[in-house]
């Protein structure tokens, strides 16, 4: 009842049209709103850090500067893929990193009408990562936050869980 | 906070200015009748004040107003600038610069108060009012008052009933000082003229501008280092490449020119504080200042500051004694601190020395102790060399009361510390009654860094070369034997020493599974990590290279092992290690004890370790062996190099003459090929030793190896026997350094130049 009046005020409300390219990790659509997104590196290697939390894809050289990559793959429990990945290069508060993606999709424009938040049977760490979901024609375009996979808030996150 | 380009011009300028003010402060105490010094001090308070009126600075208007009526009666020589005045100026000083700090943070003058400090001022000026009235008066008699006829009579008339009890300048003095006061009127305008100049040739650049210029030049020096590999083995691009290396070491080192500022920055800095604690600990002190030009980069310079000025105040409160001790002592009461910069190669160093008390070694041993830094047994044994270091151990102090200059027992391991994190290293020398010595040797630049490149884990990794001591290659087939274990530590016979180990791939993975490393060659890079040495056994060494060093993002810094990034010449990415963090997560943090002991072998002082080492060498067909210990360094170099002194062979190297003995006939024999084009550019190996004060070079064949002597005893008799050592058991004869005559000294080449101009 509760979620039926949302989606009417929402409804109500002027509708507001978003650009997100669209990135494939595993059976899953994700989209990056694309104001977020500083270039996308083509078939990258990131050289691994020993030692580095596991969520760290390796680092990356980008423009004269040594970038840290956080690895989508990981977050979602799946395993390491083999051969080359795509990267995002993403800006957040906390500097610029990359995201290390299956695959990069085409850009897509979706409405605000169409958004619903994180669904609740999701499990908490899905939950902490995505920031809702657009309902596309036949399928999910997952949203995610580039604040959410800043890898300095990952890393708090992962000590956060490592203490409880 | 938006601040308009107006008040930040102002506020460099008046910064600049308040600089130049407080260099001209320090000089004026010593030539208080300087009259360009007052009149450049003058200059810069009046530059402020006339600023401030059109920018609206109403507080800093007015204490700079008071500041320069102050200093307009001195410059009309109406005053002399004894101590009290000058102390008045450099309380102005602070003044301005507190309320100029204010306007930058906050873009407001702040609300403090200023009267007292104007009050000070304007009472500095009470006797000078007095004499302006005086003046009036004569000026009010018939002669048409010429202007410098002013401060003679009146001047002799007022000395009697100076209200100051300050140290009465003579009338006799102030006299001339007025005149010549008078005769600089014309001098400041040329002084403004060459300013002027200098000015239109400099140009303001922001520092971020600069530091992005050093990254994109990194970023070239990468590009070539790539180019470099990769055209490598076409023919037709070398002569391209080549131009492009060039122009890049070129373009890199203007850049990192462009970065530099003379030490004198941060010296002109220290004038005040000697001044300040002087009179506060009651010390007579006179700063000497040698190589103010030095360059150093900036952001280094200002890493140098906080040390500097730690070893300053060390020096003055536990260093220099009072003048009552010194004069029982027999020294001129006055102390002496010197301050020194220079360039050494790729290092600039920078000496604080004082002529003071020096360290107290048996002091130190007993504190060491009592703090529970070092065990009474260990302590006992300490030469001392080894002592001395034990100042820069964290919880040091000998002071007996904690003052608020020094005795926090926070100074010399932060001066270490702070300078050691930007590679740089500290050395200390002490002579008790003579005075201590302390060396910053300071990198001359951070970005770019040599290094050398290590693998493990089919990675690279960076290894910074100023850690780096030396190479140890394990053959597959001695792999079992050389690495010895206790206990499951791996230790390494390093000439008779045990040397920790660390395998790399079982640190960066632990728990992991790695290549069996008794089934290939190993190499052990020996890493010195604050005093801590230990071996890192890597799979594979590349080669050095010169690498620019990136910074890690937040959460691979959290790691604590690595200190950065880099690109390779290859474009691959490499991590740069950090060797003290590496000891550290090793578990490499040795008992205070073994530092000690460490820090003993480094000095070379403790002979018993050392003066069985010998570097072996062969010397036309035979074998001879030197003492390690007076090794300084092994060169090689083009037999054209030599140079002769009549029949004695000479090196000039850097400026300076060493002699070269040639016992076994190499240089002769090199000599005799060298006709042919092809023959002068043979290489000679020359090692060069200490011997007492003086540096000689030794000519050689070939360096052999280092290896461990015993003594040999004469049969019989038991005498140990001289010259000779035992080394891989064949008796081997010491070469003796004493016997290399010393080259002609400074007189007997004048009798020479005489007799040769007869």
């Amino acid at each position: 009842m509760s979620t039926a009046t949302a989606v009417k005020r929402k409804q109500k409300a002027a509708e507001t049209f978003v650009e997100m390219c669209s990135v494939r990790v595993g059976q899953t659509m994700f989209g990056v709103p694309i104001t977020h997104i500083l270039e996308i590196v083509g078939s990258a290697r990131p050289q691994p850090v020993p030692l580095a939390p596991e969520f760290v894809g390796g680092l990356v050289h980008y423009r004269g500067d040594v970038l840290t990559t956080v690895s989508l793959r990981h977050l979602l429990g799946l395993g390491p893929k083999d051969g080359p990945q795509d990267i995002l290069v993403l800006e957040s508060a906390g500097g610029c990193f990359g995201l290390l993606v299956d695959s990069v999709g085409e850009v897509l424009t979706v409405s605000s009408a169409d958004h619903e938040p994180n669904p609740s049977i999701l499990d908490e760490r899905r939950r902490a990562l995505f920031a809702g979901a657009y309902k596309l024609k036949d399928s999910l375009l997952v949203m995610l936050d580039p604040e959410r996979l800043e890898p300095m808030r990952l890393g708090q996150a992962d000590r956060a869980a490592a203490r409880s | 906070m938006a601040m308009d380009e107006l008040t930040r011009e102002f506020l460099i300028e008046s910064q600049e200015g308040l600089d130049r003010m407080e260099r001209c402060m320090t000089d004026l105490e010593e030539r208080p009748k300087d009259g360009s010094l007052i009149g450049e001090i003058f200059r810069s308070v009046h530059t402020i004040k006339g600023t401030t009126g059109f920018l609206g600075f109403k507080r800093l208007e007015k204490l700079a107003h008071a500041g320069e009526n102050l200093l307009g009666l001195l410059r009309e020589g109406k005053l002399v600038a004894d101590r009290p005045i000058i102390t008045g100026l450099l309380q102005l000083l602070d003044g301005l610069r507190l309320i100029l700090k204010s306007i930058e943070a906050e873009s407001s003058e702040g609300d403090g108060e200023d009267t007292e400090l104007i009050g000070r001022l304007e009472e500095l000026q009470a006797p000078a009012r007095a004499l302006a009235m005086q003046a009036v008066q004569a000026k009010a008699s018939p002669s048409p008052a010429r202007p410098e006829q002013i401060p003679h009579e009146p001047v002799a008339a007022i000395a009697p009933s100076k209200p100051r009890p300050a140290p009465a300048p003579e009338p006799a003095e102030l006299a001339p000082a007025a005149a010549e006061a008078e005769g600089d009127a014309t001098k400041p305008r040329a002084a403004q003229a060459a300013a002027g100049a200098a000015a239109d040739s400099t140009l303001r650049v922001d520092v971020a501008l600069l530091n992005r210029m050093m990254n994109l030049v990194g970023e070239l020096v990468l590009t070539r280092n790539q180019v470099l590999q990769a055209t490598s083995a076409d023919p037709n691009m070398t002569v391209l490449s080549r131009r492009l290396d060039m122009v890049t070491a070129d373009l890199r080192e203007s850049v990192m020119k462009a970065r530099m500022q003379p030490v004198s920055n941060i010296f002109s800095k220290i004038p005040r504080i000697v001044r300040d604690l002087s009179l506060g600990l009651g010390r007579k002190v006179r700063l000497q200042v040698e190589g103010q030009d030095t360059e150093l980069d900036k952001s280094l310079l200002e890493a140098i500051k906080d040390p500097l000025t730690h070893a300053v105040r060390n020096s003055l409160d536990h260093g220099i004694e009072p003048p009552e001790v010194r004069q029982a002592a027999g020294k001129d009461p006055e102390g002496t601190l010197k301050l020194r910069a220079s360039q050494e190669g790729s290092h600039v160093v920078i000496e604080v020395s004082d002529d003071g008390a020096g360290i107290a070694v048996e002091k130190v041993r007993a504190k060491a102790v009592e703090r529970g830094l070092i065990s009474s047994e260990r302590a006992s044994g300490l030469g001392e060399r080894e002592l001395l270091q034990l100042i820069f151990l964290p919880g040091f102090s000998t002071a007996a009361s904690v003052t608020n200059v020094s005795g926090r027992g926070v100074g010399m391991d932060v001066v270490r510390t702070n300078v050691e994190k930007i590679g740089g290293k500290v050395e200390i020398d002490s002579r008790p009654g003579k005075g201590t010595t302390l060396r910053m040797r300071i990198p001359l630049t951070l970005a770019i860094i040599p290094a050398l490149i290590v693998r493990s884990l089919n990675q690279s990794f960076a290894l910074p070369q100023g850690a780096l001591f030396e190479l140890v290659h394990i053959p597959e087939d001695e792999v079992k034997a050389a690495i010895e274990w206790m206990e499951g530590a791996p230790l390494y016979r390093l000439r008779g020493k045990l040397l920790p180990l660390v395998f790399l791939d079982r640190l960066l993975r632990p728990g992991g599974e790695y290549a069996d490393f008794s089934k290939r060659d190993n190499f052990i890079a020996v890493l010195d990590a604050d005093g801590r040495r230990f071996g890192l056994v890597v799979d594979g060494l590349a080669d050095p290279e010169e690498i620019v060093v990136k910074p890690l993002s937040a959460v691979l810094k959290e790691i604590g092992l690595y200190s950065g990034a880099t690109m390779l010449g290859n474009a691959e990415l490499a991590l740069i290690l950090d060797p003290s963090a590496i000891a550290l997560k090793a578990g490499i943090s040795m008992s205070r004890e073994e530092e000690g002991a460490c820090a003993a072998e480094e000095n070379g002082e403790s002979d018993a370790a050392q003066s069985l080492e010998y570097l072996l060498v062969e010397v036309g067909g035979r074998q001879a062996a030197v003492p390690l210990k007076d090794v300084l360094r092994i060169e090689q170099l083009p037999i054209s190099r030599i140079e002769y002194i009549g029949y004695r062979a000479v090196l000039n190297f850097e400026g300076q003459l060493l002699p070269v003995e040639d016992t076994g006939g190499v240089l002769g024999e090199a000599a005799d090929n060298s006709a042919t084009a092809e023959g002068s550019q043979r290489q000679i190996v020359v090692v060069v030793c200490r011997e007492g004060q003086r540096h000689v070079g030794i000519a050689v064949s070939h360096v052999l190896d280092v290896v461990a002597g015993g003594d040999l005893f004469e049969a019989g008799t038991r005498a140990r026997t001289g010259g000779v050592t035992l080394l891989k058991n064949r008796v081997t004869a010491v070469v003796d350094l004493s016997v290399v005559a010393p080259l002609p000294a400074v007189e007997e080449a004048h009798a020479e130049w005489a007799e040769a101009a007869v």
